[in-house]
């Protein structure tokens, strides 16, 4: 909507008159506003769908058939049917956090009122890149952060209703939907965990944050066990506190799964992390914990269930996930208990302060009462014998999300041998659908309990955004490409096996001087392997955004500090303003900064949000290869694609033929392809030829260690002979030969300003 | 339609593979084949048919069909080892999406391909891939080689729970095409 009104409402919002920076081409941008920079990105990376199944089921004129030339009885084609799943997936995830941030904020202004300052510390002044570059608002309170909130919902609902019947139809556009919707799940992001950090008072402006104690091993099942289990903090939180305030803070034991976690964990050293999402049901199972307290997310449906047949209590937190419990929000504390204590009664509980209270009372009464059921875990022997009853029938096998042999390894194991069971339990995402098909009734996740391991890992407390100190480190040798990239491991690492090769690859570029950040469930996933000497990734690297250093930001919604580091590279580092300019730093960033994001077990539609939000902003993203089933990509095709950019300052076309970045989505399928994959993607047109030869190093390197040869592929990356580094000159260049190279054009400043319909000037995009 | 070997991973739609249990039909439709290409997968290097990598199954199969192969994952390096050099390296996906293009030039520059063989591909990998060329490349049929059914595929190998009839319809295909 455009208008006279629509833009005073803006300007309003934004605080037009405050000169901190001119501002740009898109304030509050509409839906299509980007249309033309997203319909840009995909002439070079075109979708590439693979669809579920070959139906719609949307509507009642359905379900439709639009396989081969067939379309549904509305017209859309399977093409656009996808964009619109894609959309719809993206609005999902999306919506996820902006209800969290909707949520943290309103919970917040309730107790420190509207004007609470948004205090990031000395170290970062740029605090919300992603607000002022989408929005074009510097925001400086809680009631900003609302603002910029109200803002993007109201953008979701008009996304969500393009995916009505009869709206969209076309697939490009939906995907520049899907792109707007998920540029939005960052600013959201950003404001939850900003708000999160000014309220909570979490680590800000620090590297070095503590290392936490990690594992289901680190809980002392001996005490009252809270176990909380979600996204948003609010209610453990108020569980920190009401510890404190009692004196009980070394009494009971707090520990987290999935981003809760990390967020308590950012509250209290003492609060624990019992691991990512995929040991959800493995330690609910356990029964070690006496209450568990949920919140929002990626938190098992049938929670209550599990928790009832082993005497925990629940208290739902959320009114995004009531589970079908009776509220007790109004009930006098004590009756609640009791109910809890006497009956196992699962309750809903708004009021976070009374859940925190509630929930404290519950564990210390129970806690005595159940210390035999916590401390009944199977063993060995035990495991054993419950194994014998296998069949081998394979019903375990084939309804596995994994893809792991579970029927055979329980056989082995109960013949004794207990590797290949503990390999599918390392593996193991944590669905329990083998469980639920054996038609032995073996109880596969406790005798998990058997071969899991009761060691305890360390993971460094997430650290929010980056400091703009540590950008005015780095800034000039990524852009000039002498640090070869940050690649960033996010969210979910449940697929295919999530310890060993998160912690592989995270370790190949650390060690390869790369900037590596993490967070999520990665974040915990890294910390649950060990070197020789019994020390974690985290304990053996540095947490400074430096070359080399391993950086965990935090939650979910800490994700909008990896994009919002790589907009303050074009603001601090090349004094770009971020204000309203999107186009321009998103374009900076396509070119210049060797960014890749990392989703290697990513499962939710989240992921699906903040993986589309990093490619509209020329981030791009390696997926592993169950991500396949999120339908679509963005890929290149390397030798006909079309590799023309604008010399900004001689303000001529130039084609590259330079395949760089070659993709902005892309599933790969083993993690040795993955880490190739990842070092190619580093690779920017404005790179440095010293840059350009640190980032070949690195690219010829692992394609020789995993594939055996030279990259086939390695004439599209050398634009001159001193881009060739020196370990591999003589070989590179009999390559070259054989391939007939020439040199390619040389350019001064890369951009895509100006190969499109924009209003932004080539001149934006020089300082 | 059977049903595929994981049912988590894989929905059916209304157009599903014809299952092929005989190795003398498969030779022939390969035979017919104008510009046949062979996509192996890491998991090639995973399993083994009573000893025997399944990847020199799918080495043998291309070289006595003489069909070219496209090495994907971080199969290339097996690959050198057992002394074939692919003609092609690409990821799965990639390959996938150049073979949408009808007019691809193809692994030997020959062309875009007719017909695809896969092999060794993870199972939930594999039938989002073939999703993509069973809607968005009517120009080519597909065909898998692994012990799973395919529901996405072209032609696809049934369920084996036995590695024996897997090998032997394997070691029928070789003979034939030889």
């Amino acid at each position: 909507m455009k208008g006279k009104k629509k833009k005073e409402e803006k300007d309003k919002i934004i605080r037009a008159e405050d000169q901190w920076e001119p501002i740009g081409h898109t304030p509050m941008p509409d839906v299509s506003d980007l249309r033309n920079w997203d319909r840009r990105l995909m002439e070079t990376y075109q979708p590439f769908y693979a669809p579920f199944c070959d139906l719609c089921c949307l509507c009642t004129y359905g379900k439709c058939d639009l396989t081969g030339t067939n379309r549904g009885a509305c017209g859309i084609d399977i093409a656009g049917q996808q964009g619109r799943i894609v959309t719809l997936a993206c609005c999902m995830g999306m919506s996820a956090h902006a209800g969290h941030a909707a949520h943290i904020i309103d919970y917040l202004i309730e107790k420190y009122g509207e004007d609470h300052p948004l205090n990031l510390g000395d170290q970062v002044d740029v605090e919300c890149p992603n607000i002022r570059t989408v929005l074009g608002l510097k925001p400086k309170t809680l009631g900003d952060l609302k603002k910029a909130v109200q803002y993007a919902s109201e953008q979701l609902v008009h996304v969500l209703s393009s995916t009505h019947t009869g709206q969209e139809g076309d697939a490009v556009d939906y995907e520049s939907k899907a792109m707007h919707i998920s540029m939005l799940d960052h600013v959201v992001m950003e404001a939850a965990d900003v708000a999160q950090i000014a309220g909570f008072k979490y680590p800000t402006s620090v590297a070095d944050t503590p290392l936490v104690d990690m594992g289901w091993g680190s809980i002392d099942a001996s005490k009252p066990v809270i176990l909380v289990v979600g996204h948003n903090p609010a209610a453990s939180t108020e569980i920190i506190d009401y510890l404190r305030k009692k004196g009980l803070e070394d009494k009971v034991e707090v520990g987290g799964i999935c981003c809760t976690a990390l967020e308590t964990t950012r509250y209290s050293d003492k609060a624990k992390v019992i691991g990512p999402l995929s040991r959800q049901l493995f330690f609910v199972r356990t029964g070690i914990a006496d209450v568990i307290v949920t919140d929002e997310q990626c938190i098992r449906t049938d929670i209550a269930e599990e928790a009832t047949k082993v005497g925990t209590v629940v208290i739902a937190s959320s009114d995004k996930a009531c589970r079908g419990l009776e509220e007790a929000s109004d009930k006098p504390t004590d009756e609640v208990v009791k109910e809890m204590v006497d009956k196992g009664k699962h309750c809903l509980i708004l009021d976070h302060a009374k859940a925190a209270e509630v929930a404290v009372e519950a564990a210390l009464k129970l806690a005595p009462k159940r210390q035999k059921a916590k401390t009944a875990l199977i063993d060995k022997a035990k495991a054993q014998e419950l194994a014998q009853a296998c069949k081998e029938c394979g019903s375990c096998d084939v309804v596995c999300p994994n893809l792991q042999s579970i029927g055979s390894a329980v056989k082995r194991l109960a013949a004794g041998d207990f590797g290949p069971f503990t390999e599918v339990f390392e593996s193991c995402i944590g669905c329990g659908k083998c469980e639920e098909a054996c038609p032995q009734a073996i109880p596969i996740f406790q005798l998990m309990q058997a071969v899991a391991s009761w060691d305890t890992w360390k993971c460094r407390a997430g650290r929010g955004p980056i400091m703009d100190t540590e950008i005015r480190k780095v800034g000039a040798p990524i852009v000039l490409g002498t640090i070869p990239g940050v690649v960033a491991f996010v969210g979910c690492s449940n697929f295919p096996n999530e310890i060993n090769e998160i912690a592989d690859m995270v370790e190949e570029f650390a060690r390869r001087k790369y900037i590596v950040v993490v967070s999520g469930c990665s974040a915990m996933t890294l910390g649950m392997k060990k070197d020789a000497e019994g020390k974690t990734l985290y304990e053996r690297y540095t947490g400074e955004f430096d070359a080399g250093g391993i950086v965990n930001v935090g939650s979910c919604v800490a994700n909008a500090h990896i994009t919002g580091a790589a907009m303050k590279i074009a603001n601090i580092f090349a004094k770009l303003p971020l204000r309203a300019n999107y186009e321009v730093i998103a374009d900076y960033i396509y070119n210049r900064v060797g960014a890749v994001g990392v989703a290697w077990g990513a499962m939710s539609q989240k992921a699906a949000s903040i993986a589309t939000g990093c490619n509209r902003l020329g981030i791009p993203v390696v997926l592993g290869p169950h991500s396949a089933k999120y339908r679509r990509l963005y890929l290149s095709r390397k030798e006909e694609g079309d590799w023309t950019v604008m010399d900004g300052r001689k303000k001529e076309l130039v084609d590259t033929e330079e395949p760089s970045p070659e993709h902005l989505a892309i599933v790969v399928e083993s993690k040795e392809r993955a880490m190739v994959t990842i070092a190619k993607l580093c690779i920017r047109k404005n790179d440095t030829q010293p840059g350009r030869q640190i980032k070949l190093n690195h690219y010829i390197d692992l394609y020789k260690k995993f594939f055996g040869t030279l990259p086939d592929d390695l004439h599209h990356f050398v634009r001159t002979e001193r881009d060739i580094p020196m370990f591999f000159k003589k070989e590179v260049k009999q390559f070259l030969e054989e391939k007939g190279w020439k040199p390619k054009p040389a350019l001064t400043l890369p951009t895509l300003i100006g190969t499109y319909d924009t209003e932004v000037p080539i001149e934006a995009t020089i300082r | 339609m059977p049903h595929p070997q994981h049912l988590v991973n894989i929905l059916t739609g209304v157009k599903g593979a014809t299952e092929m249990k005989d190795a003398a039909p498969l030779v022939k439709i390969i035979k017919k084949a104008a510009r046949p290409l062979l996509v192996i997968g890491p998991q090639a290097l995973e399993v083994e048919i009573d000893g025997k990598p399944f990847i020199e199954y799918l080495v043998e199969i291309a070289r006595a069909g003489k069909i070219p192969i496209c090495a994907t994952a971080h199969t290339k390096k097996k690959l050198l080892e057992l002394g074939v050099t692919p003609e092609s390296t690409y990821d799965l996906i990639e390959v996938i999406n150049s073979l949408k293009d009808p007019e691809w030039k193809g692994v030997k520059g020959e062309g875009c391909h007719d017909f695809v063989l896969f092999g060794g591909v993870r199972t939930d990998l594999g039938n989002q891939g073939l999703s993509a060329l069973k809607h968005f490349a009517p120009h080519l049929k597909t065909m898998t080689l692994c012990k799973y059914y395919y529901p996405n595929a072209t032609f696809s190998l049934p369920n084996y729970r036995k590695n024996e009839e897997w090998k032997a319809l394997l070691e029928e295909l070789i003979k034939g095409l030889k």
